[in-house]
């Protein structure tokens, strides 16, 4: 047992000498503000709900015609200032004096299919800009005409809260933020292993009386604590940032589960392969693989980590315990194959 | 050449005897998997999700099918109990919707808006006749020229999809990919070479840094190449403009693992580091891609050529500079100073980081010649400055606009500074100049290497940015003689903090990033 300990300290002392778990924390945090820079930039740039939620969007469209007064009322919902003018020379002649910025005309009497002229900018960005926040009020616009044919829309009138951000914070965010440290743990068992390889001192680690199970237990072990200590920093930053989390000791738990999972399944590819080059390529292609797998067949720990976290009713401990079951036997696996080992 | 391909002979073979013994066959296999796995992954991208909302149904309810909502059939009362007690989020009591007031359950409304719209149309282009189920047209013109260019077909509004270019990312990022894994072996292989202290008995060989460092590129340059060419083959693009735009991308991506071994030791380090690297770089090309159609700014990026290429439109010269040329550039700057880098000394010499990166600093340098040392210094680290710049710009744009100013402003007078000043602090720390004459000589040469640097490469990227207003900032145009005297102020400020009041190098920068930050902010008061 002194040896585990000691076996362990060691590990843990060199990933602090060499600041390796800094770098670590540091990609984490990156790739964390990099997703929430995507998500806040991108989808509400792409989301059409969401445009107008950005306060940065100020559109002012002109528009032209008699059709045009089922349209105005959705154009103001949706944030855009409105300016009529009598006719397209006027509407033209207001973007040429940055009055508005677009111009939509309307057909004067309504046919079987009413065709609008939208005249937008020439650059490409604003165009599309303009397009998407045009988007929706052309949508409900388009409604009305439908009812005017005689078509009935359901469920025309929800509205309910733009659900991007939610399901990104809980489905993408927090689930990267548990799996990362486990992949780091994996990596550093991976690397640790297979530099005593590469360098011998294996050799002389096992001279002494001490099992292969002792040294390859240690190094996972002092991999999953570093894990548990990440997760335990990201959890805690993101009940500070704002974010609910249910089940916060289940999310934690689950943290260490994936942890010993990467870091049992990373011991078993250093040791059969003993080389650090293969032993990497081998363990960043399984991961990958096991993901795709676990999506494949509907029991990726992502949508339980993010049920956890939100509340669901229907998860709870049980759940974890399927992982905890299986990572048990993972263990028992890499035990039974390093004992062989030894027995060779 | 001839040593040149002797190195990249050797490196193959070397390669060949890491990998023979079980694990091709393995790696393939697990590769295939992979793929599989990935592309039924990617099938399905609106996954964003799933298995959030519990959805109660009850009578003639629309169906619904979507990964996001766990349905189960209720009645009246169960359904308001369960709805109450928080266990479903939301409850679609045939043509009506009920729901909670908390966020939880207005999320889910939002979601079911979305899919039960996304439905419908489908059901009514099913169902109805075309003309009534979709009365509506609209007609694109531009403003601009009236009638010169041929008008757009007309399109549907319900029937028109947002214009993400989710998908053409995620094709041109497969490029990417496998670029990083062949780049991680390159490091592995130098790294394995420098441990085992083999790289020593090349260096003792007749051969040159140059030629050491090349022979062991070249082999992973052409996989790199064949790689690409053979996805472009793949995915249906035309190779040589896909070549043309992911060379010089891998050529960057070499460029910045060739630099991980010789500054690192251990293969913890290296794993992590490489690690680092490959998120960055990530994030840099793909980030700005996700706006192309945007912003110009998405330019930065070369994955947006390559989106522009899947769908078929056309991009200029200058768009095609304005990413490419940078990473060339750092590439060159790379391979020069990694070969004068490389040598026993350096490699053998364990230090902390910061000392590291000063003596790879003093290594560079020509000490017979500091002052001409310095300024093409300062003048060669202009394309990196500007890319550590454009990503800065990229991160701060999800700031709130009054913070994104400030901090693009401090960050990038941060990066200048900081290129700057670094050589001639590690000439003044190892008493390579000492008078206040040379100390002041060399910041006028450094600020006025920098400045050249500068203008080449904005009269470049003009065209392409000059609509993004906080570019006047970042690559200020005016008169020549104001930045010059500028830079150097700033410069010289640095320097003589450091050497003659004998503030911490750190402090100095400080103070002089703080300096630039006023000045920074007065142009863009000015300009604006």
């Amino acid at each position: 047992m002194n040896a585990f300990l000691a076996l362990m300290k060691r590990d843990l002392a060199s990933v602090a000498r060499e600041r390796t778990i800094l770098i670590a924390i540091l990609i984490q945090l990156f790739i964390a503000s990099f997703s929430s820079a995507l998500l806040l930039g991108l989808l509400s740039l792409y989301d059409p709900d969401a445009v107008s939620v950005s306060a940065r969007v100020n559109l002012r469209v002109g528009i032209v015609g008699a059709l045009s007064d089922a349209l105005v009322p959705f154009l103001r919902e949706r944030g855009v200032q409105v300016v009529r003018y009598d006719n397209l020379d006027d509407a033209v002649g207001g973007y040429q004096q940055n009055q508005v910025d677009a111009v939509v005309m309307t057909p004067n009497a309504s046919n079987d299919i009413v065709t609008l002229d939208l005249y937008v900018p020439r650059a490409e960005a604003r165009a599309s800009l303009i397009q998407l926040v045009l988007q929706e009020p052309l949508r409900r616009y388009e409604n009305v005409l439908r009812a005017e044919r005689g078509i009935v829309t359901r469920y025309a009138d929800l509205k309910g809260a733009p659900p991007t951000t939610f399901e990104f914070l809980y489905s993408v965010i927090l689930p990267v933020l548990l799996f990362f440290p486990a992949f780091v743990a994996g990596n550093l068992v991976a690397d640790s292993l297979s530099e005593e390889f590469e360098l011998n001192t294996i050799e002389t680690l096992l001279a002494a009386p001490i099992s292969w199970s002792t040294v390859v237990g240690a190094k996972i072990l002092a991999a999953v604590l570093l894990a548990l200590a990440q997760c335990a920093l990201w959890l805690a930053l993101l009940r500070l940032n704002g974010t609910a989390l249910e089940n916060l000791p289940l999310l934690w738990v689950m943290g260490g589960v994936l942890a010993g999972m990467y870091g049992v399944a990373a011991a078993f590819i250093a040791v059969w392969f003993k080389n650090r080059e293969q032993a990497q390529f081998v363990y960043a292609l399984a991961l990958m693989g096991a993901l795709g797998a676990s999506y494949l067949f509907g029991v990726s720990p992502l949508t339980m980590i993010a049920r956890l976290a939100i509340g669901d009713a229907y998860t709870g401990a049980g759940n974890v315990l399927v992982y905890v079951v299986f990572l048990g036997v993972m263990v028992l696996a890499l035990g039974v194959m390093l004992t062989r080992r030894a027995v060779k | 050449m001839i040593q040149i391909r002797t190195i990249a002979w050797r490196e193959i073979s070397r390669l060949r005897q890491r990998f023979s013994g079980g694990v091709s066959p393995v790696a393939v296999l697990i590769l295939l998997a992979v793929l599989g796995a990935l592309a039924f992954a990617l099938r399905d991208v609106s996954a964003l999700g799933s298995g959030l909302y519990r959805v109660g149904v009850r009578g003639d309810a629309a169906e619904i099918r979507d990964s996001r909502f766990e349905t189960m059939r209720v009645d009246a009362a169960t359904g308001a109990q369960l709805l109450a007690t928080r266990a479903l989020d939301v409850v679609v009591d045939g043509g009506a919707v009920i729901a909670r007031d908390d966020a939880k359950s207005q999320y889910a409304v939002g979601a079911l808006k979305r899919y039960l719209e996304k439905q419908q149309v489908v059901e009514l282009a099913a169902t109805q006749e075309i003309t009534r189920a979709f009365p509506l047209r609209v007609q694109i013109h531009s403003i601009d020229a009236a009638l010169d260019t041929p008008p757009q077909e007309p399109f549907i509004p319900s029937l028109q999809a947002p214009p993400t270019p989710f998908a053409d990312v995620i094709v041109a990022f497969l490029y990417i990919m496998p670029l990083s894994f062949i780049s991680i072996f390159f490091t592995s292989s130098f790294m394995d070479e420098k441990i085992k202290r083999r790289l020593t008995l090349l260096l003792s060989a007749p051969v040159t840094p140059f030629q050491i460092i090349m022979g062991k590129m070249l082999p992973y340059i052409a996989f790199a190449t064949t790689a690409t060419a053979g996805l472009a083959l793949v995915t249906r693009a035309p190779i040589w403009l896909a070549l043309a735009i992911f060379v010089p991308t891998s050529l960057f991506i070499f460029a910045i693992y060739l630099m991980v071994p010789l500054l690192y030791r251990t293969f913890q380090d290296t794993t992590f580091i490489a690690m680092f690297v490959t998120t960055m770089t990530a994030v840099y090309l793909v980030f700005p891609a996700m706006f192309t159609d945007l912003s110009e700014l998405a330019y930065m990026s070369p994955l947006t050529l390559a989106v522009k290429m899947y769908r078929g439109e056309a991009f200029g010269w200058q768009e095609y500079l304005f990413p490419s040329l940078p990473m060339l550039l750092i590439f060159g700057i790379t391979l020069y100073v990694s070969s004068r880098l490389l040598h026993e000394e350096f490699l053998m010499t364990y230090q902390p980081l910061t000392y590291k990166l000063a003596d790879a600093l003093y290594w560079i340098m020509d000490l017979r010649r500091p002052a001409l040392s310095i300024f093409v210094m300062s003048f060669a680290a202009v394309p990196m400055v500007y890319l550590a710049q454009l990503i800065l710009l990229a991160i701060a744009t999800n700031l709130p606009l009054r913070f994104m100013l400030g901090a693009a402003l401090v960050a990038s007078a941060g990066v200048e500074e900081l290129v700057k000043t670094m050589g001639i602090a590690v000439l003044i720390s190892r008493r390579e100049v000492q008078s206040l004459r040379s100390v002041t000589l060399l910041a006028f040469l450094s600020a006025l290497g920098f400045l050249i640097g500068e203008k080449l490469l904005t009269f470049i990227s003009l065209g392409i940015v000059s609509q993004t207003f906080l570019s006047a900032a970042l690559f200020n145009t005016g008169f020549l003689f104001v930045p010059l005297a500028a830079h150097f102020c700033f410069t010289a400020v640095v320097c003589l903090l450091y050497t003659r009041a004998r503030i911490p190098y750190v402090a100095a920068l400080a103070g002089g990033i703080v300096l630039h930050t006023i000045y920074n902010v007065l142009i863009v008061r000015g300009s604006l």
